[in-house]
C-alpha cells in the first residue's frame, strides 16, 4: 500500500469533472463522480468503495466495471491501478437461485 | 516514536466508533489496522441486526442505550446514510421446544425492562405475511431493527477521519509494551506508537495482543457465513431470527436480502488463510430460509461471504479497563453480535478513557470474570 | 450431499480446457470438463476465420473446425464434457461445486485445471450505456452462433486482432462498417487482418476515439475525434457517423475469479491482461494440484491456449503419477518448442508495446499499413513475396513477421519459401513454376496471397483473389476493382470462379483488369 497506508495523507481536493455524471457500474448505477468523491472521503481500497457505493456488487459482480472503477480510483490516488487490490472473489460465480443451492442431494450420472 | 492521546487497535466498527467518540471529546487518536482495508473483519460480515431481544442481560443495557439514544440520529450525526430501520425483530419458532427457548429469552429481557413478548401464529403472519405455516409462534420486540453494517462501519471511519483521527492500515501489531507499569507503546512490524491509552478492539487478534501484556481473554474463532441476494421487490422491514439460530437476516434498502446462517460445524471449520466459504453453508442457509419464507426460493444469490467471529466462553464481550495494565482498555470478544451495540460501545469506551461514569451499565462485561469457581466459597 | 471424485476436473471447455483434457485422458486419467455454455469449444465455435501458425498449431483450419476436432478427440478418449454446468465455486481441498440444471453437485478433483478464459473489456464514453453499444465478441456471438446481425451500420472501436477480425465478419454478415477507430497511433493487430478490411473500403481512424454515442433510447449515431499523444481530444477534429451499433474491442480481461477464490496467489499484470494467477512455466499455481491454462492466466491467441492446455494436462498427469517425470519432460520439450514458435515475430508477447520499424529481414515496415490499414502501392514492391514474372505467379502481400507458414506447405511446386523460422516473410522462389492451382491463395489465413498474370496479351491482366462474401459473383459479372486502400482503381469483370473442398470455404475469384492495374486491383465489388 506504500504511502496510502496513512489514511490522512493529502491527496488533494475533490475537483468536479464534466463527466462525473457518467454511469460506471451499470448494475447498481454508480457514477464516476460518486466514486471520485468517495475516494476523497477516505475510501482508498476497492473493497471499501464497493461496500460503500455498491459498485460491482450487482448481478454481474463487477465483470464489466471492475477495471473501470480501479482506473478511476487509481487516478484519484495518483497510483498505478496494479497497486490496488481487487475485490475478493466469492461464490457463487454466477447468480444462483436459493432453491438450486438448497437441492444438493441427488447423485449425478457421471 | 509517534504520539497520540489514544491508540485504537482495530479499525472495525468497534474501533472506529470508539475513535469517533474519543475524537469528539477532543482526544488525539491513532487507529492501527492490520488489514489494508477498513472494517474488513466481522464489521463487514454480519447480518446487520440492531436488536435487543435475544441478548444476554449483561450486554442488554448497551443495546438499549444505543437504540434509544444513538441509532435514531446516527446517519445525521455521521453524515452518511447507515440505513437504520427500527421496525422490530421477530424471532421465529417452529416447535414447542423453540417456543420454550424464546420465552425464556423474552422473560429475561422483560425483567430488565425491554418490551419483548411472545406472539402467536396469527400475529406473526400479520407482521410478516411471507412467513410459512411452519412458524407457530415468535418473540416480538418492536423496538429492534437493522442497519447496513458496511455503510455504518465506513461512516464511522469517515466521520472519525474528518475529526482528525489518524488511520494507518496494513499495520500489524506485534505487542503492547508497558513503560513504568503502564500500557504505553504499541509495536508494529515497522513502527512504535505511543499514547496514554490503548484501546484493544481487534476481534480475535485481541487475544494474542492482550497476551503480550499478560492478559488472557478466553475466546475462540468461529466461522460466520452470510449470503446476499439480488434486489427483490420490497417484502418486509423487520429483522428476522430463529430460535434454532439456523438463519437470521433482513431486506436492505437496496432490496437485496442479507442472510446469515449455519451448518452447526462453525467452530470446527478450518482456516486456510484465504477468505473462507464452505461449500455446504450456503445450501444449508437456503434450505433454512425456504422453509421459513418460501417465496424467497427463486431469489438469486449473488454473493456469499465468510469471516471469523471472536467467541467468548460465556457469549458476551469484554468491555473494561484492566487494573493490572493501567492505560489498556479492552473492547473485544463480541461473539458475533457486536454490530448493533457498536455505537453504545464506542460511547462507553470514550467514557472509560475520560474517566467518566459509563453511560450505561457494563459491569457484567469485566475482563476478570473468567476464573474457575472456587468450590469452597 | 455426496462428493464425486475425479482424477482431474477442468473448468472451461474452450481450446485450452479441451486440449488439457485430451492430454490427461491419453495418460489414463479420469477427466471431467465443466462448461457453463450450451455449446462446447469456448470462443472457437464463433471463429469462422482460418487460424495462423503452422501445421502443428492447426494453421489454416477455421476455428470452429478446430473445436470440432478437439471435441471428437476428447470424446474418443472418454473425457466427460458436461455442458450447461456452471461452476459456482472452487472451495478448499479442491472441491468444485457445479450447478447442473436445478441442482448443485459437489465434486473433488485430485487435480484441477482452470481454463475459464477471458471477458471483454469496456471503455467509458458519453452514452456507453446505450443499447447498441456492445462488445465485439458479443457481436460475433450474435452473428456467428445465433445468425443475428448485430446492426446495419456499425462503428468498430479497437484495431487489435479482435476488432479487425470481427469487422471483417460483420462485413461478411452484410453489415456496413462505417469506420474502424483506435485511440492508439497505430493498428494493434496483424497487418494482413487490417488489409483485408481496408481493401473493402472501410476507413481507419487511428489516434481517434469515441467522444459520444448519440441517441436517447438507443444508439443512432456516434461522434469520434482525434486525440493527442496524451489521449486528450483535439478541438475541431470531431467526425460524426450515423450508426445503429457501436462495437467495442478494447481488449480482454482474464476471468480468474475461481483461482482467486481457491486461494491461489494472484497479481495484477497489465501485460497478461489484468488479474492473473502467479504461475510456473506450465500453469502451476501456488496451490498444489491447481493449474491454469489459456487466457485465464494471460491473454493470448487460441493457438497458444491449446498448447498451454496440453502442457497443463501433461503436468497434471505427472503430478498424480500417471506418467513419469522423464515422460513429462519429453512431452513438455516438444510443447515448449511448439509454443515458442508461436511466440516469435513482431507480435510476440515480449515485443508488446515496442516500436518495431523493420522486419527481421531488415525491410522497413509500411507506415501506411500501421496507420491506414493497407500497404501503399509504392511500398508493396519491397517485400519478398512481391515479385514480377511472365505468366501466372503468386504475389504474397505478407509484410510483417507473424508466426504462420501454411502457404509454404500449400504449394506443391515449392514456389513459396518461408524456411524453418515460421515468422519469416514468405518469398517467391525465382526459378519456380506456378501451376495456378490456387492452394496458396486459399491457405493464407491473412488472405494476403493473389495469383497475378500481369499481361494476358490483350492489354489486360488477371488477378485471382480470395473471396469470402455472399453472393459469390458469376463469371461475366461486371463491377469495379478496388485497390488496397478500398478506393476504386478501375472497372473489372469476373473471368473465373473456383470453389473446392480443398479451399475450405474460400472462393477464388479471378478478375480481368487493364494491365496497368495488375498490381493495384485487390478486391472486387459487383456493380449494383
Amino acid at each position: 500500500m506504500g504511502e496510502l497506508k496513512y489514511r490522512s495523507k493529502d491527496i488533494g481536493e475533490f475537483v468536479p469533472q464534466p463527466d462525473d455524471d457518467m454511469i460506471v457500474c451499470r448494475c447498481e448505477e454508480v457514477t464516476k463522480g460518486e466514486i471520485r468523491k468517495a475516494v476523497h472521503e477516505g475510501l482508498w481500497t476497492i473493497a471499501e468503495i464497493r461496500r460503500y457505493l455498491r459498485c460491482g456488487m450487482g448481478l454481474c459482480q463487477g465483470q464489466t466495471c471492475a477495471k473501470l472503477v480501479k482506473g478511476i480510483v487509481a487516478r484519484e490516488l495518483k497510483v498505478s491501478p496494479a497497486e490496488l487490490e481487487p475485490a475478493t472473489s466469492r461464490a457463487p460465480m454466477r447468480p444462483t437461485e436459493m432453491h438450486v443451492f438448497a437441492d444438493e442431494t441427488e447423485e449425478t450420472d457421471l | 516514536m509517534k504520539n497520540s492521546d489514544v491508540i485504537v487497535i482495530g479499525a472495525g466498527i468497534i474501533g472506529s466508533a470508539s475513535a469517533y467518540y474519543l475524537a469528539k471529546k477532543g482526544y488525539k487518536v491513532t487507529v492501527l489496522e492490520k488489514s489494508d482495508i477498513i472494517g474488513d473483519g466481522g464489521s463487514s460480515r454480519n447480518g446487520g441486526g440492531v436488536r435487543q431481544s435475544g441478548r444476554d442481560p449483561r450486554e442488554l443495557p448497551l443495546a438499549m442505550y444505543g437504540i434509544e439514544k444513538l441509532w435514531p440520529n446516527l446517519s445525521e450525526e455521521l453524515g452518511a446514510d447507515v440505513e437504520y430501520h427500527k421496525k422490530g425483530n421477530l424471532r421465529l419458532g417452529k416447535t414447542e421446544k423453540h417456543l420454550e427457548i424464546l420465552k425464556k429469552l423474552a422473560d429475561k429481557a422483560s425483567a430488565v425492562g425491554l418490551d419483548v413478548r411472545m406472539i402467536g401464529p396469527d400475529d406473526v403472519k400479520e407482521i410478516n405475511p411471507y412467513l410459512s405455516d411452519e412458524v407457530i409462534g415468535a418473540s416480538w420486540c418492536p423496538t429492534d431493527g437493522h442497519a447496513n453494517p458496511l455503510k455504518a462501519t465506513l461512516a464511522y471511519y469517515m466521520a472519525a477521519r474528518r475529526l482528525g483521527v489518524s488511520y494507518i492500515t496494513g499495520e500489524d501489531v506485534k505487542e503492547i509494551k508497558k513503560i513504568k507499569g503502564k500500557a504505553r507503546q504499541v509495536v508494529t512490524q515497522t513502527d512504535t506508537y505511543e499514547a496514554d491509552y490503548i484501546v484493544l478492539a481487534a476481534g480475535y487478534e485481541s487475544r494474542r495482543i492482550a497476551g503480550t501484556v499478560g492478559i488472557d481473554i478466553p475466546m475462540v474463532k468461529k466461522l460466520i457465513e452470510c449470503l446476499v441476494t439480488e434486489a427483490e421487490p420490497r417484502m418486509f422491514e423487520q429483522m428476522l431470527g430463529t430460535a434454532e439460530a439456523d438463519f437470521y437476516g433482513h431486506q436492505t434498502n437496496h432490496g437485496s436480502f442479507v442472510i446469515g446462517g449455519s451448518t452447526g460445524f462453525e467452530l470446527y471449520k478450518k482456516d486456510n488463510g484465504t477468505p473462507v466459504n464452505y461449500s455446504d453453508t450456503v445450501p444449508c442457509i437456503c434450505r433454512g430460509i425456504i422453509r421459513y419464507i418460501p417465496k424467497l426460493k427463486d431469489a438469486k444469490i449473488v454473493r456469499a461471504w465468510g469471516g471469523w467471529s471472536d467467541n467468548m466462553s460465556d457469549g458476551v464481550p469484554v468491555i473494561d479497563t484492566v487494573s493490572e495494565v493501567p492505560g489498556l482498555i479492552l473492547a473485544c470478544g463480541f461473539t458475533g453480535h457486536g454490530f448493533g451495540i457498536a455505537p453504545g460501545v464506542g460511547t462507553v469506551i470514550s467514557n472509560l478513557v475520560a474517566g467518566e461514569e459509563p453511560v450505561c451499565d457494563i459491569s457484567g462485561l469485566k475482563y476478570d470474570r473468567f476464573y474457575a469457581k472456587d468450590v469452597k466459597k | 450431499m455426496k462428493i464425486e471424485r475425479f482424477d482431474l476436473i477442468i473448468v472451461g471447455a474452450g481450446p485450452s480446457g479441451l486440449s488439457a483434457a485430451i492430454e490427461a485422458a491419453k495418460h489414463g486419467m479420469k477427466v471431467v470438463v465443466f462448461d457453463e455454455n450450451a455449446r462446447p469449444g469456448g470462443q472457437l465455435f464463433k471463429q469462422i476465420h482460418k487460424f495462423f501458425g503452422s501445421k502443428e498449431h492447426k494453421a489454416k483450419i477455421r476455428g470452429f473446425h478446430i473445436g470440432e476436432q478437439l471435441l471428437k478427440e476428447a470424446d474418443d478418449l472418454g473425457v466427460r464434457v458436461e455442458l450447461n454446468s456452471t461452476v459456482v465455486g472452487l472451495y478448499q481441498d479442491r472441491e468444485v461445486v457445479v450447478r447442473m440444471g436445478e441442482e448443485v453437485h459437489h465434486f473433488k478433483g485430485d487435480s484441477i485445471i482452470i481454463a475459464t478464459g477471458a471477458a471483454e473489456n469496456m471503455v467509458m464514453f458519453d452514452g456507453w450505456n446505450l443499447p447498441g453499444v456492445m462488445g465485439a465478441g458479443a457481436a460475433q456471438t450474435l452473428m456467428n452462433l445465433y445468425g443475428v446481425k448485430p446492426g446495419e451500420k456499425i462503428l468498430m472501436l479497437g484495431s487489435g486482432n479482435v476488432g479487425l477480425v470481427v469487422s471483417y465478419q460483420l462485413l461478411q454478415a452484410g453489415c456496413e462498417v462505417v469506420a474502424l477507430v483506435d485511440a492508439a497511433p497505430k493498428i494493434g493487430g496483424y497487418g494482413v487482418h487490417a488489409a483485408k478490411v481496408a481493401r473493402t473500403g472501410v476507413p481507419f481512424y487511428l489516434s481517434h476515439t469515441i467522444k459520444k454515442a448519440e441517441g436517447d433510447e438507443y444508439v443512432t449515431g456516434v461522434t469520434i475525434a482525434e486525440v493527442d499523444s496524451h489521449f486528450q481530444f483535439i478541438p475541431g477534429t470531431d467526425k460524426h457517423f450515423d450508426v445503429d451499433t457501436i462495437c467495442v474491442a478494447v481488449g480482454l480481461s482474464p476471468m480468474s475469479q475461481l483461482l482467486k477464490m481457491a486461494g491461489c496467489e494472484m497479481e495484477d499484470n497489465p501485460k497478461r491482461g489484468g488479474q492473473v494467477p502467479i504461475i510456473g512455466k506450465y500453469g502451476e499455481t501456488s496451490v498444489p494440484g491447481i493449474f491454469s491454462a489459456g487466457d485465464v492466466s494471460g491473454i493470448e491467441e487460441a493457438s497458444s491456449a491449446m498448447i498451454e492446455g496440453r502442457m497443463s494436462g501433461v503436468v497434471a498427469s505427472e503430478y498424480l503419477g500417471f506418467i513419469s517425470k522423464e515422460e513429462r519432460d519429453e512431452e513438455l520439450e516438444k510443447l515448449d518448442n511448439s509454443l515458442d514458435a508461436l511466440r516469435q515475430g513482431m507480435f510476440a508477447p515480449k515485443n508488446r508495446g515496442k516500436k518495431i520499424e523493420n522486419t527481421e529481414e531488415g525491410i522497413h515496415i509500411s507506415e501506411n499499413l500501421l496507420k491506414k490499414g493497407y500497404v501503399a502501392d509504392d511500398e508493396i514492391e519491397r517485400f519478398p513475396g512481391v515479385t514480377h514474372k511472365v505468366g501466372i505467379h503468386p504475389v504474397i502481400e505478407c509484410t510483417q513477421n507473424i508466426p504462420c507458414n501454411p502457404c509454404q506447405d500449400a504449394c506443391s511446386k515449392h514456389c513459396i519459401k518461408i524456411g524453418s523460422e515460421i515468422t519469416a516473410l514468405p518469398a517467391v522462389e525465382a526459378d519456380s513454376t506456378c501451376i495456378n492451382c490456387g492452394m496458396c491463395v486459399a491457405s493464407c489465413p491473412g488472405q494476403a496471397i493473389f495469383l497475378v498474370d500481369e499481361d494476358t496479351k490483350d492489354g489486360r491482366a488477371t488477378v485471382t483473389l480470395p473471396y469470402e462474401f455472399l453472393p459469390i459473383p458469376k463469371v461475366g459479372d461486371a463491377g469495379i476493382a478496388l485497390g488496397r486502400s478500398g478506393q476504386k482503381v478501375c472497372d473489372a469483370v469476373v473471368t473465373n470462379i473456383r470453389t473446392s473442398k480443398a479451399f475450405d470455404g474460400t472462393s477464388l475469384l479471378t478478375i480481368s483488369v487493364p494491365k496497368e492495374y495488375a498490381m493495384k486491383a485487390r478486391f472486387f465489388k459487383a456493380a449494383d
